[in-house]
């Protein structure tokens, strides 16, 4: 019988500061062994482990599309992140996964996509814009709003920039407050940027990953721009341990976002109650 | 074999041939903390009289401290999870009914992920419950589905005649068994029918029992989600987690590391509880049940509501374990009639 708790031996290949805060880092593992590889959707999550401090679940951040490695990008909170961030290249840890669902994929195919994100929460949506740009005759338009608090924050710096320039997609970045610096894109909440940018409902779904106040505000604005509570997608979080729907604490009513998330509709979450 | 009867010294017989078979033989033991469900090797071990164990029996297949692995520096050592063949005698009908929704959740035909910790020990197992004989004043299995004399979950089903024992298959595996064994006799007609006396006179006493009127309350616990009541009935509750440790269906567990500042160390399993405010606690500080009334509430919905969507069941057996030890006298009983009328 395959042990669902058993993690995988990998090995940290790079590591990328990402901030100006220097508390969110970008880990490429490479497995140790080649069959343990697996296959994945973006969206998915896996626990990362780390021997004597323990696991962490965190969004699958690289893409299906690269393939021979995972990126995971974790900000330093707790134990087993203040771990991971004094690790060094070459150090072995653990990844059990892929778990959870994924982006409704299916659904999205022929579809303008617009995607919003705050803060560090931008990773499986890397995963996602990564996947599209690699299958873009797929997809419709692809709209994207990203941000943060100040430049600084923002994920993948290089990324963003490669993709500010690539014409098949629309990305606007965003900061909280007009900074110090030199600033060419927009400043304002992300909702609000969302509103100025109101890209069409039509044939169009949008991926939400966020903190709650951001959801919060972003969902009345896709409604308003005419978006159905069932074609706004949102990822969740809420601790969990095993990650395999047996544990009992990730719950949100009847459903565990490990293994009936992370990705919820708008409409399946109307009929949940608030606990996330 | 589909009905035997032994003499109850005859037992003794019983567990020898189980350990000749190389099964480890559980029995209800009385010690200095109450009755236990442990191994023993003669009948003189086992105690006959009792009503039902504190501790439920789930945690021989569910152990409340379980090492996951091992490890050394980085580097994962794996533990053996071969369990052995087991016979536990004498769990009482509700414990057995509960192992079959604890079988739901480790072994979730829905998902692709299966325990082998508890499944090695849940296959290797053979379960003879023993009938009740004398209900406690907060049981109340004959609300949830169940019977003082019901066979769910397990494979033999015994009845305490006085002098002799009378045991029932309720399963192909303990009908084997029993057939395998040679050690059951035939039961007169007679026996029988005091067998099927005794049970129906056992569960008639039950009806003297205040019961919880579950008739309708799952269509309508949803709606109950708001209400008032359940400000009202946290109050009393100390948050102590009790409840949940001595539910026989309550599963939920921690997963955590343990090191011996050498680098050597054990990742463990552990018994958690949805009644305390770590459980939910999120890294950033958010915590989505950051209050008791949030806690205690999904204790009753999860049993009540969420189980039933997901799988048709409500998962509790009616022990009346967490109405007998609840340090406070919170009652399930009363907060599901409450519930129900509202």
């Amino acid at each position: 019988m395959l042990n669902p708790y058993i993690p995988h031996p990998v090995i940290i290949e790079d590591i990328v500061t990402e901030n100006d805060n220097r508390d969110l880092k970008t880990f490429k593992l490479v497995f140790d062994r080649k069959e343990d590889e697996f296959s994945y959707e973006p969206g998915q999550f896996a626990e990362v482990s780390i021997f004597g401090k323990g696991e962490s679940p965190f969004g699958i951040a690289s893409s299906p599309t690269e393939k021979g490695y995972l990126l995971f990008t974790v900000k330093r909170t707790g134990s087993v992140t203040e771990e991971l961030h004094n690790s060094e290249k070459g150090r072995k840890i653990g990844v059990r996964g892929p778990l959870g669902n994924s982006f409704p994929w299916q659904r999205m195919e022929g579809k303008n996509i617009v995607i919003v994100s705050g803060g560090f929460a931008f990773t499986t949506l890397r995963s996602a814009i990564t996947y599209i740009l690699d299958n873009r005759e797929k997809f419709g338009k692809i709209t994207a709003v990203y941000g943060a608090r100040d430049p600084g924050e923002l994920l993948y710096k290089e990324l963003l920039k490669e993709w500010q320039e690539h014409s098949s997609i629309d990305l606007t970045l965003a900061v909280d407050q007009k900074p110090e610096s030199n600033w060419s894109g927009k400043v304002g909440l992300v909702p609000n940027v969302l509103k100025e940018v109101g890209p069409a409902a039509e044939n169009a779904l949008a991926l939400v990953c966020g903190p709650p106040i951001m959801i919060r505000y972003t969902t009345p604005v896709l409604l308003e721009l005419g978006f159905k509570k069932e074609d706004i997608i949102l990822s969740l979080e809420n601790r969990m341990k095993c990650g395999i729907g047996k544990c009992g604490r990730c719950n949100i009513g009847s459903k565990y976002v490990c293994l009936d998330g992370p990705v919820f509709t708008c409409a399946e979450l109307e009929n949940l109650p608030a606990e996330y | 074999m589909e009905c035997g009867i032994i003499k109850k010294p005859d037992l003794e017989k019983l567990i020898t041939y189980a350990t000749e078979q190389k099964k480890v033989f559980y029995g209800p033991v009385a010690g200095e903390k109450g009755v236990e469900f442990k191994a023993v090797t003669s009948y003189e071990e086992i105690a006959l009289d009792y009503d039902n164990v504190k501790l439920p029996p789930k945690s021989i297949f569910f152990p409340q401290r379980e090492v996951l692995c091992r490890f050394s520096g980085d580097t994962l050592k794996e533990v053996n999870i071969e369990a052995e063949d087991s016979i536990i005698f004498g769990i009482r009908p509700c414990d057995a009914a509960a192992l079959v929704y604890l079988d739901k959740v480790f072994k979730d035909v829905k998902s692709r992920f299966q325990d082998p910790y508890y499944l090695m020990r849940r296959e290797k197992a053979l379960i003879i419950a023993l009938a009740c004989d004398t209900p406690r004043a907060t049981c109340f299995c004959t609300s949830v589905g169940g019977s003082p004399a019901g066979k769910t979950g397990s494979d033999i089903l015994a009845t305490d005649l006085g002098e002799t024992l009378i045991f029932e298959s309720c399963s192909e595996k303990g009908k084997v068994f029993m057939d395998k064994s040679g050690l059951f006799k035939r039961p007169a007609d007679r026996d029988i029918k005091v067998k099927e006396e005794k049970a129906r006179q056992v569960e008639q006493s039950m009806a003297e029992i205040p019961t919880p009127n579950i008739a309708g309350l799952t269509e309508k616990i949803d709606k109950d989600f708001e209400d008032p009541f359940w400000d009202a009935i946290t109050r009393n509750c100390l948050g102590c987690g009790a409840c949940t440790y001595l539910c026989p269906t309550c599963h939920c567990f921690d997963i955590t590391d343990e090191e011996n500042g050498k680098k050597e160390g054990i990742r463990l399993r552990t018994w958690d509880s949805c009644q305390y405010p770590l459980f939910t606690l999120h890294a950033s500080g958010h915590n989505p049940r950051v209050n008791k009334k949030q806690r205690l509430r999904q204790r009753i919905m999860h049993k009540f509501s969420y189980t039933v969507a997901n799988t048709n069941d409500i998962y509790c057996v009616g022990c009346g374990r967490c109405i007998t030890y609840c340090p406070v006298n919170l009652d399930i009983r009363d907060m599901l009639n409450t519930l129900n009328k509202l």
